[in-house]
């Protein structure tokens, strides 16, 4: 009967998870309209380990607070209840044959040893939980791979009988088809580097149940790490009554390492508080009930790998941040980030490489970084006008950012941020090179006093007939980056105009021109972008 | 104009009547006593201006039947609010859709393929919603409904278009009046831009041409030039109030080069300073002589 409930409120939360994570996309208005990003808000790894490196203090921390309390009450019951990845690995878990009771291993203590390193490491402002926060991983592998990968396969499948065009089926299927794209496909085929590295990282994970069930969640999972130590004196509490005859069935079901056929040395932390030891027991003597008594075996982590972890922690700090990326002017030049990210140094320390903006980036420009960034910056955003420019009047990426590493922007403050500037490659482009008219770039100029702007210049060509051609010229201080002319050159491979970083208004060290004191606009709006970013970066970041 | 000249303008317009299903033969010369190039239509509603000036021409019976699958092309290629004037007028467009359902259309299909993203253009210009609600399917556009379509133009040998352009019974072109950095105004014909697949910004390099082979490839059956608002500069896309000029104004036609040479005029320029009219008129496309055509105007109130 528990076991029963159990599975619908996991089936339920996973549901939840799965309908906002299709809602991390634009239906064309200015906000979501869903709170697509409260599972992350609710983490409190991500809120820990946030407030550590990036000494923040996020608005919606009560989310998280409510976790902890709960577990604090009820010990571990995200893990078992709540958790959509741990729902998932009960998933294959369920799917796959599971071999013969096996003695568990006891690698429980892993995830201690990784949750100290991670906190630790944030403390000296290296941010790199979220490569580990099970809500992080998830919701990443399934931006970037799952999701991708499904809608390539749905959308093969039903191309196919398409192209077949095979009477009455086709149009089945076609009617299928619109069906799924209106409930469960995203609006374009989404399309990312390491798609494919993260899909199998997530695999992987995944698989780990074919080893033993829910593996990532005993010994890796940090947050399970941290929701174990807070479920220490958890008031729900698990008793075996003088009934039981060690028969063992409950360390059989017991999904997590918690030891429940060893009356003193179970261990509470380790309990996912399923409740299947209650359900399987054959003389009915398990019981879950509300009470003060300590009853639960110590954590013994060992002081030695305690310390370990901790020295660890400490020294991947500096050896992640040695790189000369970090001196300026030497970052890559391609790396732009999003608008409203912070200043680099402040937004490694909160980006949790959780890929919601790079989920709901309109153009699916929004890519992950590899090593471009540094280790560090490992699976955090960087914009790639060529696969997709930043979109002018679009603020979604710092609506869907957990941590505030891309702040929330009104649309009138995105507008005057420039992520780079975009500059004109004279020997590649058209009217410049090849006495060709174009102008594209021109057109699809977004800014309200177009950035790119061109003069009219007579040229001979080949034949010795005068022409009359227009090139293109950028007005730095109009051009926000955006990028959508480099998007749209009709320049394939390498175009002709392209955007870098300088002059990135998150950046003191990235500017390029001196503000120009002939003009009152431009003055004036110099110094709000440098307000802005300097001066709300710097505090806590509601705008 | 007297009888002589709107002789000789009728029978160099003539040649849109022959476009196949425009309509019962009887109508046809029931209306040839006065028939009507060009209507423009000024007035504070667009509602009604739209309708007035469609039936100057002579009502959307003329030029729908019964049971019609009917494309409506809008302008939606920008992601700006109609006041902004970079897209199409909404009321407008839900009129003609309107329009075509009284005359006994079966469907009423709404697609545009937009330089910027198509959820934001489609909902920002406000034309999916009105489009909705006056009963059109407004789809975006399907990737696979692209087909290479033979053109032998002057500038474009083949194209991918969209495929339900042609499926269509018929087609109207409901294009608004803008500014634009390289064709100088973009009106009805460069509207087709957007049934273009592949990288479209490549006509760029012989606009003028591309234009009249894109819209002799594809014939509307009315043209609905919107200049309700115009943009005068920062085109096409704009983004500043003060550059958009109200001018409460429709235009409606069946000849593509003489709604955009009169198009040109609301700028103060005329059809010679268009490249592709002047191109339109010399392919035989149509006329862009404004004084030989019978252009009905209507003011309302």
């Amino acid at each position: 009967m528990i076991r029963k409930t159990r599975i619908a409120v996991q089936g339920i939360f996973l549901l939840i998870f799965l309908w906002l994570f299709l809602q991390t996309e634009s239906k064309g208005l200015d906000t979501l309209g869903w709170p697509v990003k409260i599972f992350l808000d609710a983490d409190p790894l991500i809120f820990l380990s946030t407030a550590l490196s990036g000494r923040q203090w996020p608005e919606t921390f009560w989310l998280a607070l409510l976790v902890m309390a709960a577990t604090i009450f009820l010990g571990r019951v995200f893990c078992g209840w709540i958790c959509p990845l741990g729902t998932l690995h009960n998933l294959v878990s369920a799917v796959t044959r599971q071999r013969s009771k096996r003695p568990s291993v006891n690698l429980y203590r892993w995830k201690y040893y990784l949750l100290i390193f991670l906190l630790v490491a944030s403390l000296f402002s290296l941010q790199i939980t979220g490569v580990f926060d099970p809500i992080s991983l998830l919701i990443r592998s399934f931006s970037l791979a799952v999701y991708p990968a499904f809608s390539y396969a749905t959308r093969a499948t039903f191309g196919m009988f398409y192209e077949a065009d095979i009477p009455v089926l086709t149009q089945g299927t076609e009617f299928i088809y619109a069906l799924l794209k209106k409930l469960v496909l995203p609006f374009q085929q989404p399309l990312y580097h390491q798609g494919f590295f993260v899909g199998v990282l997530f695999i992987l994970v995944l698989g780990l149940n074919l080893v033993e069930k829910r593996f990532w969640c005993k010994y890796l999972c940090p947050l399970g790490a941290l929701l174990g130590l807070c479920s220490r004196y958890a008031l729900l509490k698990r008793t075996v009554s003088e009934g039981c005859n060690e028969c063992g069935e409950c360390a059989s079901v017991c999904q997590g390492c918690a030891r429940p056929d060893e009356k003193e040395k179970f261990r509470i932390g380790e309990c996912f508080v399923c409740m299947d030891c209650d359900d399987v027991c054959p003389q009915n003597a398990v019981r879950f009930g509300f009470g003060f008594k300590k009853s639960a075996a110590g954590l013994d982590l060992g002081r030695r790998r305690v310390i370990g972890s901790v020295l660890a922690g400490i020294f991947a700090a500096p050896l992640f941040k040695i790189t000369p990326i970090a001196k300026v002017g030497a970052s890559n030049p391609k790396q732009i980030r999003p608008p409203g990210a912070l200043e680099e140094r402040l937004f490694l320390q909160r980006c949790v490489k959780c890929g919601e903006c790079m989920k709901v980036c309109l153009t699916g420009g929004l890519q992950p970084a590899l090593f471009e960034a540094g280790l560090e910056g490992i699976w955090s955003p960087v914009l790639v006008p060529r696969i997709g420019y930043c979109e002018y009047n679009c603020t979604l990426c710092g609506q869907v950012c957990p941590t505030g590493a891309i702040k929330k922007l009104s649309l009138k403050e995105k507008r005057d941020i420039k992520i780079g500037l975009a500059m004109i490659d004279k020997s590649r482009c058209l009217p410049y090179a090849h006495g060709v008219p174009c102008i594209v770039c021109e057109e699809v100029c977004p800014t309200s006093k177009k950035a790119i702007w061109y003069e009219d210049v007579k040229v001979v060509n080949r034949e010795g007939n005068a022409l009359i051609l227009k090139q293109p010229h950028i007005d730095l201080d109009l051009c926000i980056g955006c990028g959508i002319c480099e998007a749209k050159c009709p320049v394939i491979g390498r175009p002709a105009v392209t955007v870098t970083s300088v002059g990135e208004s998150r950046s003191k060290d990235h500017q390029l021109l001196l503000p120009q004191t002939s003009n009152i606009r431009v003055k004036k709006s110099f110094f709000r972008r440098l307000f802005d970013v300097f001066l709300t970066s710097s505090s806590n970041d509601n705008p | 104009m007297n009888r002589r000249t709107f002789i000789k303008a009728s029978l160099v317009t003539g040649a849109a009547f022959t476009i196949p299903g425009i309509g019962n033969p009887f109508i046809n010369s029931f209306y040839a006593a006065e028939k009507v190039d060009l209507a423009v239509a000024v007035g504070p509603l667009p509602e009604s201006i739209t309708r007035s000036a469609v039936d100057a021409l002579g009502g959307m019976k003329k030029f729908i039947s019964r049971g019609d699958v009917v494309v409506v092309k809008p302008n939606i290629g920008w992601d700006r609010r109609a006041e902004y004037a970079a897209t199409t007028n909404p009321e407008v467009v839900a009129t003609v859709v309107r329009l075509c359902y009284e005359a006994g259309a079966k469907r009423v299909k709404v697609f545009d393929r937009p330089c910027t993203d198509p959820r934001r253009s489609y909902k920002q210009s406000g034309i999916a919603d009105a489009a909705e609600e006056a009963g059109a399917v407004v789809s975006f556009l399907d990737e696979r409904k692209f087909r290479d379509v033979k053109l032998s133009g002057i500038a474009l040998k083949s194209w991918p278009l969209y495929t339900e352009i042609f499926e269509a019974d018929k087609i109207i072109n409901i294009p608004i009046a803008k500014d634009h950095g390289l064709s100088t105004l973009t009106l009805g014909m460069k509207n087709w831009m957007g049934v273009m697949g592949g990288w479209r910004g490549r006509i760029h390099q012989r606009i003028d041409e591309s234009l009249v082979d894109l819209s002799l490839a594809i014939r509307p059956t009315l043209i609905i030039l919107d200049a309700v608002r115009i943009l005068t500069a920062n085109g096409p896309q704009g983004g500043d109030l003060s550059d958009v000029k109200k001018l409460d104004t429709v235009i409606v036609g069946t000849d593509q080069v003489a709604v955009d040479a009169y198009g040109a005029t609301l700028f103060g320029l005329s059809g010679k300073d268009l490249g592709f009219v002047v191109e339109g008129a010399k392919a035989g496309l149509g006329q862009m002589d404004l004084t030989k055509l019978n252009i009905e105007r209507i003011k309302i109130s």
